[in-house]
């Protein structure tokens, strides 16, 4: 076919002068890698964050005490209290449950001799349920544990190991925080969290056991709240805002002593650190290919002007205008198209690379190469198709004179 | 058959009027061997644009074979250039860095069918200017008399009805460019049309006829008495080298 000579010609002229052909690729590969690059970076934060947001629950929300950004609650805030939890309870409507935590990071537990350093919950019967977390040996806590404050205790499948090894620890007692008490049950292996938290290094008592027997306290640290509808989630989390700031007596400028972490602000916390380094990279991607563009039209521009005669020649042997504009573009896009090749093939090698040393979340698709050939083709054609005009024009009396 | 009546073309440039040709008309049948004369700048190359379908007159008519050139598009002239006319230019235009077989197979890239067998009628085309040994000759490795043989193959390869030659021995020294003139006679001989451009009467002895160019006009146009023969001048020229 007379089309494929003419992008045989095309090619020929590309392979004849490699040098000019590698400037004209070069932005074509930085670009194209670049975009590689985010596009896999984006996928895996996607997946980080959806895993995340899986963790923490569709339908949760945390009420946690304390305004700052920390993941977990203050505990020098002593504000919120499991009255604001019976508030919340009681007045926010399709509310499934609303349970309250006293917490406390670091607590040391001890069995004979082993020691070990847990994190503390002290939580109501419906924590089972609200984290969907029960327990797979004994009992979990139930509301008589509540209301005696019972010197009970559910331990998580890392403690058990730690404290007991193999033998059975149910009816054991142990010391938390010197304080004795009985192992109830064996929560659920629940593993580690994608932040790489060990859950399962964990300790449950009744809450009342936990504010007044263990912490001497008369707050809790978190109010977690599962919905009945997600979509009614956004009109909640208004509610539960003003219900609390009313009932500890801020008003807006004031800062808050607690906030509310819902899927969302899950999910935006999970993306912010990976949002600075995408945005740099599409910058890079961007420019890359329009400078790279610019430069490859310049590229052919000048290579238009020095081959006049190699244009008047093929005129003269019978080329039409559209078959010299088509083999310029051939040229353009024979070069976007293996710059694309190279730049994925580069993209692909520097992810692979630094999902072996970071622990950047990093998935590979195909998106990314279709997304790539799309601007190969769209860059070679924009910026080909003027110098390939100007090639198609030359009068080839003129050129041969 | 080439016919041409009353052709003129004037250049402009801007509001400057440059007429080049004035009313030319002559007529060259079919297998003749036609050279062109003319001092510097009287419209030699000119004339040998229009008759080669690059250019188009400024007024007049030309007939290649019964088709008026002068109504077609551009691309029909690109086709018709392609079929019937083989070009040698002072200048060979060979494809830089191709080698010599690419640079005479590129007519056919524009063919409206690709022969098969375009690499054997390539390097038919190559031994028919004696120059098989050197196919995979880049323009840089040949000599100049061997570039425009290789020229000349480009201009064959598509078997053309007329070899239009401007100042093809221009560029080369005298050795060279009576071997090109002895291909020339060698075509002539086989049948095809050639015309010659150049401002060498010498040279122009070698073809049937000469046409002279002045001012735009023809000023004379007869029959060689006696065709020079290019073969006879290179053994001579032999000779001569072999006596120093
Ligand atoms: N594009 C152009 N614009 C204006 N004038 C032109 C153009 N092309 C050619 N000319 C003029 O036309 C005249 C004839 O030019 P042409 O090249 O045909 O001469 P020639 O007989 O081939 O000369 P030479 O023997 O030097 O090759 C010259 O005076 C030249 O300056
Ligand atoms: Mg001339």
């Amino acid at each position: 076919m007379r089309m494929q000579r003419i992008v045989g010609q095309g090619i020929q002229a590309l392979g004849a002068n490699k040098m000019r052909t590698f400037f004209m690729m070069a932005g074509t590969i930085v670009g194209i890698a670049a975009l590689t690059i985010i596009m896999a970076l984006g996928k895996g934060t996607e997946k980080k964050v959806m895993k995340r947001v899986e963790t923490f629950g569709p339908r949760a929300m945390m009420l946690i005490a304390g305004g700052g950004k920390n993941a977990g609650p203050d505990m020098t805030v002593t504000t919120l209290t499991m009255d604001d939890a019976r508030a919340v309870r009681e007045q926010v409507k399709d509310l499934e449950i609303v349970t309250p935590i006293a917490w406390r990071f670091r607590i040391n537990v001890k069995y004979d001799a082993n020691r070990y350093q847990a994190v503390f919950w002290g939580v109501e019967p419906s924590w089972h349920e609200a984290w969907n977390w029960y327990a797979a040996e004994g009992d979990g806590i139930t509301d008589g544990d509540v209301a005696t404050m019972a010197r009970v205790c559910v331990i998580g499948q890392t403690i058990r190991r730690k404290l007991f090894g193999d033998s059975d620890p149910v009816g054991e007692n142990i010391y938390v925080n010197k304080v004795r008490l009985t192992v109830k049950g064996v929560l659920e292996k629940k593993g580690t969290s994608p932040m790489g938290t060990d859950f399962d290094n964990r300790i449950i008592v009744p809450i009342t056991t936990a504010m007044r027997r263990v912490l001497n306290v008369d707050h809790v640290g978190a109010i977690r709240i599962i919905t009945r509808d997600a979509a009614l989630m956004p009109r909640q989390i208004k509610e539960i805002r003003a219900l609390i700031h009313a009932r500890h007596h801020i008003t807006p400028p004031q800062e808050d002593d607690f906030r509310i972490a819902s899927p969302v602000s899950i999910a935006k916390m999970a993306r912010g650190t990976s949002r600075t380094l995408s945005i740099l990279l599409i910058a890079l991607a961007g420019l890359s290919l329009i400078v790279g563009g610019v430069v490859l039209m310049n590229i052919l521009l000048i290579s238009v002007g020095e081959r006049q005669k190699e244009i008047g020649l093929r005129r003269a042997v019978g080329a039409t205008r559209r078959d010299i504009l088509f083999q310029f573009l051939a040229e353009s896009l024979t070069v976007t198209c293996i710059g694309m090749l190279a730049g994925s093939g580069l993209g692909a090698l520097v992810t692979l690379i630094l999902r072996q040393s970071t622990k950047i979340p990093i998935v590979l698709s195909w998106e990314p190469f279709a997304l790539s050939l799309a601007f190969a083709l769209l860059v070679g054609t924009f910026f080909g198709i003027q110098p390939a005009r100007k090639a198609a024009l030359l009068n080839p009396v003129e050129t041969l004179r | 058959m080439i016919e041409v009546e009353g052709l003129e073309k004037t250049y402009f440039a801007g509001s400057v009027a440059t007429p080049v040709l004035k009313g030319v008309s002559f007529r060259i049948d079919e297998g003749e061997y036609v050279a062109i004369m003319g001092t510097s700048g009287t419209g030699k190359s000119t004339l040998m644009n229009i008759l080669g379908c690059l250019d188009k007159p400024t007024a007049g008519r030309y007939l290649l074979d019964g088709t008026d050139v002068v109504s077609l598009d551009d691309d029909a002239l690109s086709g018709l250039r392609n079929e019937k006319i083989g070009f040698v230019f002072q200048q060979f235009h060979l494809l830089e860095r191709a080698t010599a077989m690419r640079s005479v197979m590129l007519p056919l890239i524009y063919a409206d069918d690709y022969p098969e067998n375009a690499e054997e009628r390539a390097e038919k085309a190559l031994a028919a200017v004696g120059l098989a040994d050197r196919r995979q000759y880049r323009p840089n490795e040949l000599s100049g008399g061997q570039q425009q043989r290789v020229a000349i193959a480009r201009a064959l390869i598509t078997d053309p009805e007329i070899i239009l030659a401007d100042e093809p021995t221009g560029a080369l020294d005298r050795k060279s460019g009576l071997e090109i003139m002895a291909i020339f006679k060698k075509l002539h001989r086989q049948g095809r049309t050639i015309i010659l451009v150049t401002h060498d009467r010498a040279l122009a002895e070698n073809a049937q006829r000469i046409i002279v160019l002045e001012d735009g006009k023809i000023a004379t146009d007869g029959a060689v008495e006696k065709q020079r023969d290019p073969d006879l001048e290179l053994d001579t020229l032999g000779a001569g080298e072999d006596k120093k």
